[in-house]
């Protein structure tokens, strides 16, 4: 284990400084295009095609298609837990779990508050569906930060799937051969 | 100050000048709805978010249950703005818990039994501290029922989709049978002393029996709205 803990200023500074779902059902753009490729690449290269949620409605019938993809929400998982053990590896389990902690206390209600916002601006008035953004939020929070402890490349899914989050989009869910973003 | 005088003791700095009894009674409140040893990071862990069946409930999961943890952590504030030691508030080993639901989960069902039921006992909790003679503790309250009033939303919403199969209103009513009798005795004894001095001071206002025979009501109906029974209660002698 290393002396010194885990440094996630970093990441709180990413979380505090994005642009959360402040552009989602705008106008696609070309690097919106660049950076989903790059995340699809990493959960399967070259297979998955990009599709576009067109409204918040759209993103919550997406995310509740029985069609989903359990192996894209596995694999992550599976990356998570293994940066996990790595971080931990480096610092010490009530090192990691305490940074990480902070990161979450940090970033959960920031998250919520801007997928409310975001919604409102929508004309959704939907708990629930804004819940489900900030939870997907959330942990695209909590991947960045366990990526970081554990020194995991720059171009870590996770870190992709961030700047997704990063750029106002929501990376929603793969269904079958596509991978839906709002 | 007589110690037979109801009182209204509006801040964390008036606390201090309260009788002992009402401290202690303030301090066993705040102390039970604290006790959480678990990291904020662990909502990711939990095994609710894995059994879910959606993306859209694994991350809705994933915000009540750092809502949950939220809730902790504020009455943990609170008690330490009060002076409860830091040892009072960690769960011994005993009581360490496994999840910030508190129940061991298999099934996805179980989970929203919990949330259908657990929750409204919960919001009984809350409800019953609305008018608490001691006003960090009633607006703390105040802050959190929303979202417990959200918490058991979702346990119906979830339910309901259950329903619409036979196979998973079963599921679902096996679940319920299973653990719906752990429920009744959150609410405490009939002849609690807690609960008497808690109602002595106005910081709680009702019975124990009271609340769970309102308890039984509400999950009655609750669980009728979607077809569904709670096994038979045989109350403690």
């Amino acid at each position: 284990m290393t002396g010194s803990g885990p440094r996630l200023d970093g990441v709180s500074d990413a979380i505090a400084a994005a642009s959360w779902f402040a552009a989602v059902g705008e106008a696609w753009t070309a690097a919106d295009q660049s950076e989903a490729e790059s995340y699809a690449n990493t959960l399967q290269p070259d297979a998955l095609r990009i599709a576009i949620a067109h409204d918040w409605h759209d993103a919550a019938r997406i995310t509740q298609d029985t069609g989903w993809s359990r192996t894209w929400w596995n694999v992550e998982e599976q990356q998570r837990q293994e940066l996990t053990l790595a971080a931990e590896h480096l610092f010490g389990r009530h090192a990691v779990m305490t940074a990480l902690s902070a990161v979450m206390a940090m970033a959960g209600d920031l998250v919520h508050g801007k997928a409310a916002l975001a919604a409102a601006r929508a004309g959704i008035a939907d708990p629930a569906l804004t819940r489900v953004a900030a939870g997907a939020a959330a942990m695209a929070c909590h991947q960045l930060a366990v990526a970081t402890i554990a020194q995991a490349p720059e171009d870590h899914p996770f870190g992709i799937k961030f700047r997704l989050f990063a750029a106002g989009r929501w990376p929603l869910c793969v269904v079958g051969e596509s991978l839906y973003v709002f | 100050m007589s110690e037979t005088q109801p009182i209204v003791v509006k801040t964390v700095a008036d606390l201090k000048d309260a009788p002992d009894e009402f401290r202690e009674a303030v301090a066993k409140l705040v102390i039970s709805h604290a006790i959480n040893e678990l990291y904020g990071a662990q909502v990711f862990d939990e095994p609710a978010i894995a059994l879910a069946p959606t993306p859209y409930a694994k991350w809705l999961t994933c915000r009540v249950a750092m809502e949950e943890y939220g809730h902790h952590v504020r009455f943990k504030q609170l008690g330490e703005q009060i002076g409860i030691p830091e040892s009072r508030m960690v769960p011994s080993d005993s009581k360490r818990p496994l999840s910030i639901f508190e129940f061991p989960l298999k099934t996805w069902e179980e989970f929203v039994t919990i949330k259908l039921l657990a929750d409204l006992a919960e919001i009984l909790q809350v409800e019953d501290l609305l008018h608490c003679a001691f006003h960090p503790l009633r607006n703390l309250a105040r802050a959190t029922m929303p979202e417990e009033r959200f918490h058991a939303q979702f346990g119906e919403d979830f339910a309901a989709e259950l329903v619409k199969t036979p196979d998973g209103k079963a599921r679902l009513q096996d679940a319920i049978n299973r653990y719906f009798p752990y429920l009744p005795a959150f609410f405490g004894g009939s002849r609690s002393r807690n609960n008497e001095i808690f109602r002595k001071w106005n910081i709680k206002l009702r019975t124990n029996d009271d609340m769970r025979a309102d308890f039984l009501n509400r999950a009655r109906e609750v669980t009728a709205k979607y077809g569904l029974t709670l096994p038979e209660y045989k109350e403690a002698a």
